[in-house]
């Protein structure tokens, strides 16, 4: 067992060396999820008991001081074998609830589970959000099994979610991510991934805990560290993505500032590992696709619109710091469309989001001021993507997708060319 | 007669020719030093601009983004053609100032001697307007981007009204610095933003009561965009 580092508290150094080692380890980070994070603890418990009974196991809950009851529905949440008809080997399976230190955000929150993992020296990892309503036994199954049974290193999720669920997903992070370093890997930023103890060990040793990794830009930071060095990747299909309804759109800005921000700081480290791909490709895929029933999302299309509008005509004076003169006359000739004639093409969103990333490159002006300013400019194009998309399937919207991926592919020499000239 | 016309006339006009005699050498040197300074000036303005251009200063500038905050901070010129008009004017300052000094006139000393104690205030007052003028740019535009992002219509007016109240925030300091109607300035500050704070409260009370409760609501209750149930990641 190697020395702990001291974000792990007392305690848990305690609890650690009674521990001795682990096989696996299943994080979940939490903030006041009382509502959810009784079913996803049973099911991370059921799914470790059904298919890793022989394997010493450790379930740790990293809080960020939640003021309700979740850290006590964590320590008493267990399962009734009997009714779910498996064996259970209690002497198996440890917890640790601890809460973390650092930056308060989802990022900290896994720095701790990563450290716990490589004091542990375990072999195989994964972490889960708190706030899931539809997570199974199997997804520890189809997280884990990859590492212990085939040898990979880092297990993206694959999830069936509605057409307009994940937009920034959609519209920014898969594309970007595939056309920068070639793999498709459809959900980056998922949320929940499988990942060996040597990947763990690699986290644990870069420094980025005070930067935006530390709150929602570590999704996209994990995926792009396993990817952009060179880690054996592939991705587990685990159903329908569902998520507790409270979790807030409010912060939008906030949170898309911080996931492209580290997608964008991201570019500076890897930009000699981006450059050379011209290509993408798929990724093994685990387990079994099949269709599940989604639950219906509601869009409220206008205030989107109106916000897209309100931020041409009063940001264009920033625009003009970094926008080509054609995508500025392009997006000010949006404001005067009508609703059904409500078009923001593929080409225009691929070069805006090529001119915000050199611009932060190039530090024309402040880079959070940059990235904030994007936020009405990707309400435009979620807008135009549910008025195009309203009678398509979730096969079409995928096609739709793939067409939008590969217009970044066939666009990058634009980026790579505007990258590198000083 | 002639006494009398000798001692009107002749004595005070030996006495003048005598200070201008004393007097002559020193207006002289004192032009020289001015022209000479001037000569230098234009001299080091020229040597600048050739090293500028040697070392590729205006391409560095570029490169490193230093012009483009320059430019954002409304410095639209050249940086290199500021600093030479700058460093042009500076060395004619200080030869001009020797040159007041060798004239040895004790008013003039005076007057100089005033002028250095105040000019610390003068270098303060305009450090005082460029910071405001940076911050009033720098909040501006965090509010605009802020405002929009929260769908808020008046933005730009939101901006922009922040935006002056900084820069004639500092302009007061600067000019309180500056001991020039310090009273009568700080009455004038309190009237003008007393009175922008009472606009902006009677406009609220009467004509935009609807606007801040929307304001009021989206702020408490949560905006429409809850209406929505879709999650952006």
């Amino acid at each position: 067992m190697t020395k702990p580092s001291d974000i792990l508290s007392d305690d848990v150094k305690r609890k650690i060396s009674e521990i001795g080692r682990a096989d696996i380890l299943v994080g979940i980070p939490s903030y006041n999820n009382s509502a959810t994070i009784g079913h996803v603890v049973k099911a991370v418990q059921a799914g470790l008991y059904k298919y890793f009974s022989d394997k010493r196991s450790i379930l740790v809950n990293s809080d960020g001081g939640s003021v309700d009851n979740t850290i006590n529905i964590v320590k008493d949440s267990g399962i009734d074998s009997n009714s779910i008809l498996i064996h259970k080997h209690e002497e198996n399976l440890y917890k640790i609830i601890t809460p973390y230190q650092g930056i308060p955000g989802k990022g900290s929150a896994f720095r701790t589970i990563f450290e716990i993992a490589r004091v542990l020296d375990v072999k195989a990892c994964a972490v889960v959000d708190s706030d899931l309503r539809s997570i199974t036994p199997e997804w520890i199954e189809l997280l884990i099994s990859p590492v212990l049974n085939d040898g990979f290193d880092f297990i993206a999720p694959y999830y069936l979610r509605h057409k307009y669920d994940g937009t920034i997903t959609n519209s920014i992070i898969y594309p970007m991510t595939r056309m920068l370093y070639g793999k498709c890997i459809r959900q980056p930023i998922g949320g929940d991934f499988g990942f060996s103890g040597k990947l763990a060990e690699f986290f644990t040793k870069k420094d980025v805990w005070e930067t935006d990794v530390a709150r929602f830009g570590i999704d996209i930071w994990m995926t792009t560290t396993a990817v952009a060095n060179g880690f054996k990747i592939c991705q587990s299909f685990l159903g329908a993505k569902i998520h507790d309804p409270k979790d807030p759109a409010a912060a939008l800005s906030t949170m898309l500032h911080q996931v492209v921000n580290s997608l964008f700081n991201l570019m500076e480290e890897y930009s000699s590992v981006w450059k050379k791909v011209d290509d993408s490709e798929n990724i093994p895929t685990f387990g079994f696709v099949y269709t599940v029933g989604l639950e219906p999302v509601n869009v409220n299309l206008m205030p989107m619109i109106d916000k897209f509008k309100l931020g041409v005509k009063e940001l264009s004076i920033l625009y003009e710091e970094f926008l080509s003169p054609e995508l500025l006359k392009f997006l000010s000739g949006m404001i005067d469309l009508p609703v059904n004639k409500f078009v923001f093409p593929d080409e225009i969103w691929v070069k805006i989001l090529y001119d915000f990333a050199i611009a932060c490159h190039k530090k024309i002006i402040n880079t959070e001021h940059i990235i904030k300013s994007l936020t009405p400019l990707y309400l435009g194009k979620v807008a135009s993507f549910v008025i195009e998309s309203k009678d398509a399937n979730s096969e079409e919207v995928e096609q739709r997708l793939e067409s939008l991926c590969l217009t970044f592919l066939k666009e990058k020499p634009y980026l790579i060319k505007r990258w590198v000239k000083k | 007669m002639l006494q009398f016309l000798e001692e009107i006339f002749k004595q005070p006009l030996e006495d003048f020719l005598d200070i201008i005699q004393k007097f002559l050498p020193n207006i002289l040197t004192s032009m020289l030093i001015l022209v000479f300074g001037f000569l230098i000036a234009w001299i080091v303005r020229i040597i600048l601009g050739k090293i500028a251009k040697l070392l590729k200063v205006e391409k560095f500038l570029k490169n490193t983004g230093i012009a483009r905050i320059l430019k954002n901070s409304g410095i639209t010129r050249s940086p290199i053609k500021v600093l030479r008009r700058l460093l042009y004017w500076t060395i004619v300052f200080v030869f001009a100032t020797m040159a007041l000094i060798i004239l040895k006139v004790p008013a003039m000393e005076n007057l100089l001697e005033r002028f250095f104690l105040y000019l610390p205030n003068v270098f303060i007052a305009g450090l005082l307007l460029v910071i405001g003028y940076l911050a009033a740019n720098f909040v501006g535009r965090v509010i605009l981007i802020t405002q929009v992002n929260a769908g808020v219509k008046y933005a730009g007016i939101l901006s922009k009204t922040v935006k002056f109240i900084i820069f004639i925030f500092a302009f007061a300091m600067a000019v309180e610095q500056l001991g020039i109607g310090r009273e009568t300035i700080l009455i004038a500050f309190s009237i003008t933003f007393g009175g922008i704070v009472l606009a902006l409260a009677l406009a609220i009370g009467f004509g935009g009561k609807d606007i801040a409760r929307e304001f009021l609501e989206k702020k408490f209750k949560g905006s429409s965009e809850e209406d929505d149930t879709f999650k952006h990641m």
